[in-house]
């Protein structure tokens, strides 16, 4: 068999037999669109070429065509196989719905010692009996957790401050790494902490048992003390504290940190990638604040719109382009995930970007007092008494209960992409999700009209800018591919 | 202000899905008289003539883009359910019906 195809492979007529396999399509700008197939890879081409492409004009001979048989958008006689070739990849995106829940979150207290104006949950209160997780609640979520068929679990310990109950912590890694020795499940631990209590001993027992630290840095000094008070006016002071003295403890990349975009932030965007590189981090997750609860009952979240954000993401993500093309690794996570979508077949499982949406597929959450939300946001809905989201209760129900839930179900498959319109003919419906919490809370309905939905012009808009970037420059479409393909 | 706009010979589902792209800039109502469609758009009295020409534009164009996608969908149709099944052949979720 030769290398290369005969002759007459090239010299066909220029207007070829074909038949077009199943895509999508929207406008990039102008005259330049998108078109995706059902695995979510694209090609872009101008309009011209997508009306002859369509209507069965194009020149087999033509760059197009070759680029679209080469990425099964069409089926020709020399490309017999892009059926299975398609399915192959289909099925490998959607391989992830058959590892159900691996992300179980436990609220082990709402107490917290700071008093973030956006945040949705934590109670000034000493009062541990009305905002801790007792032990028979923990012991209650982690049948769950184990009735899970998801082969790789990871347990991550919210608040409020969930050092404020760390006895329930050791509790839970203890009993959970002692019922795992039976169901030999992939088992993580992760404290979500903003480290003002953090100390040696509750370090050492993180490393003793594997468990991870994920940490809260906003920026700059007086951005993140601004963005976070706290009796004695030094969050930043004590999270960098913690930050290095967990590295020490339990290595440099046992540590990450999120930052959350407030009024504040949108003048910043380059201080604060700043602040992470001074910190050692290697990239940062330049994320919008969640409508959600308090955000919305002090106003923080309408302090700005999504065109604000968005033009204080693409000034980030642009210094952190230039910063890669002077030789200094950095990443931005929101970016790389979608990149993943985009450029590989795997699905990172990030649960805004999912459909079926990622709740109670891909995380649920364990409340300190028993009650079960298929993620944090819902959660977040619960504590400002909309309990629309609201699963069960462990101390009350059994697994097929709470994960059969209508509360559950009925957002699921409403919000279903592949059957919501706009949504099932977008050329970006592979890169995005359904997200029924968010539009649950603004919108009143699981779906909404997505002209009017801020996820979806916000999404639409880094999608746009992602692909933009790369056919404009060699450099950023090879550094995408890296960080696509090193997560 | 209300703007009609008259096509021709166009599927009624093709402009629907159209305007619904427009749901944040108008309000539709389509009439049909024989072969015509007469789409009357209600647009927020705030919106200036040169808003409202600019988005007439765009509506077009986007019905332009919904008939080349109605042509992609009745095309790809058989092919579509062929990949699916193929994709999900090797799990329990799909069974043969008894004859």
């Amino acid at each position: 068999m030769s290398k290369f195809e005969v002759i007459e492979f090239f010299e066909r007529p220029s207007e070829s037999n074909y038949q077009l396999l199943p895509f999508s399509f929207d406008r990039l700008d102008g005259e330049k669109y998108i078109l995706t197939n059902q695995a979510g890879e694209y090609i872009t081409m101008d309009r011209m070429y997508l009306d002859k492409f369509i209507n069965k004009k194009l020149s087999s001979t033509s760059q197009e065509y070759i680029k679209l048989r080469s990425r099964q958008f069409l089926l020709d006689e020399t490309n017999s196989i892009a059926p299975e070739l398609l399915a192959l990849k289909v099925r490998t995106k959607y391989s992830r719905l058959s590892e159900f829940t691996s992300l179980h979150i436990f609220v082990v207290s709402l107490r917290c010692e700071h008093s973030c104006p956006y945040c949705q949950v934590s109670r000034q209160s000493e009062d541990k009996s009305a905002f801790d997780m007792s032990r028979d609640v923990a012991l209650k979520s982690l049948d769950m957790v184990f009735r899970s068929p998801a082969e790789a679990v990871k347990i991550e310990f919210q608040g409020g401050e969930p050092l404020l109950n760390f006895d329930l912590i050791k509790f839970v890694v203890a009993e959970a790494r002692r019922r795992n020795i039976e169901f030999k499940k992939n088992l993580g631990f992760v404290i979500a902490t903003n480290l003002a209590l953090v100390n040696r001993e509750i370090l050492a027992f993180c490393k003793e048992n594997d468990v991870l630290i994920s940490t809260s840095l906003d920026g700059p000094r007086d951005l993140h003390n601004h963005n976070r008070p706290r009796p004695g006016k030094n969050s930043y002071e004590k999270a960098i504290e913690g930050i290095n003295l967990a590295r020490e403890i339990l290595g440099k990349y046992s540590v990450s940190a999120l930052m959350t975009t407030t009024e504040a932030s949108l003048s910043r965007p380059i201080e604060i990638i700043d602040e992470y590189l001074a910190h050692g981090f290697n990239g940062i997750f330049l994320r919008s604040l969640s409508p959600y609860g308090f955000a919305i009952k002090t106003k923080t979240y309408r302090a700005y719109k999504t065109a604000e954000w968005l033009e204080f993401y693409k000034k980030g993500l642009d210094y952190i382009i230039q910063l890669n093309k002077q030789g200094i690794p950095f990443q931005e996570y929101y970016a790389t995930t979608i990149l993943v979508k985009m450029l590989t077949s795997r699905e990172p499982g990030y649960v805004d970007l999912m459909s079926p949406s990622g709740m109670g597929i891909a995380a649920v959450v364990y409340n300190y007092d028993g009650t079960v939300h298929p993620s944090d946001e819902s959660r977040m809905l619960a504590e400002m008494g909309d309990n629309t989201f609201k699963m069960g209760n462990v101390l009350t129900d059994t697994y097929e209960e709470i994960f059969t839930s209508e509360a559950l179900l009925n957002p699921l498959e409403e919000s279903i992409t592949k059957s919501v319109p706009m949504c099932h003919e977008c050329a970006f419906e592979p890169y995005c999700g359904s997200e029924p919490v968010y539009h649950h809370a603004l919108h009143g309905d699981f779906v909404a009209r997505k002209a009017e939905s801020d996820f979806c012009s916000k999404n639409m808009a880094i999608f746009k800018l992602l692909i933009s970037l790369m056919e404009e420059d060699p450099f950023v479409k090879s550094l995408f591919m890296r960080w696509a393909n090193k997560t | 202000m209300i703007v009609e706009v008259l096509f021709q010979g166009h599927d009624l589902e093709v402009l629907e899905k159209a305007a619904y792209r427009f749901t944040n800039k108008f309000a539709l109502v389509i009439t049909t008289n024989g072969d015509n469609q007469i789409c009357a758009l209600d647009f927020p009295a705030d919106k200036t003539e040169e808003a409202i020409s600019f988005t007439i534009r765009e509506f077009k164009n986007e019905v332009l883009d919904q008939k080349l996608r109605a042509k992609i969908k009745a095309e790809s149709e058989p092919i579509r359910n062929l990949i699916l099944a193929h994709a999900f052949s090797k799990t329990s979720l799909i069974k043969n019906e008894q004859v």
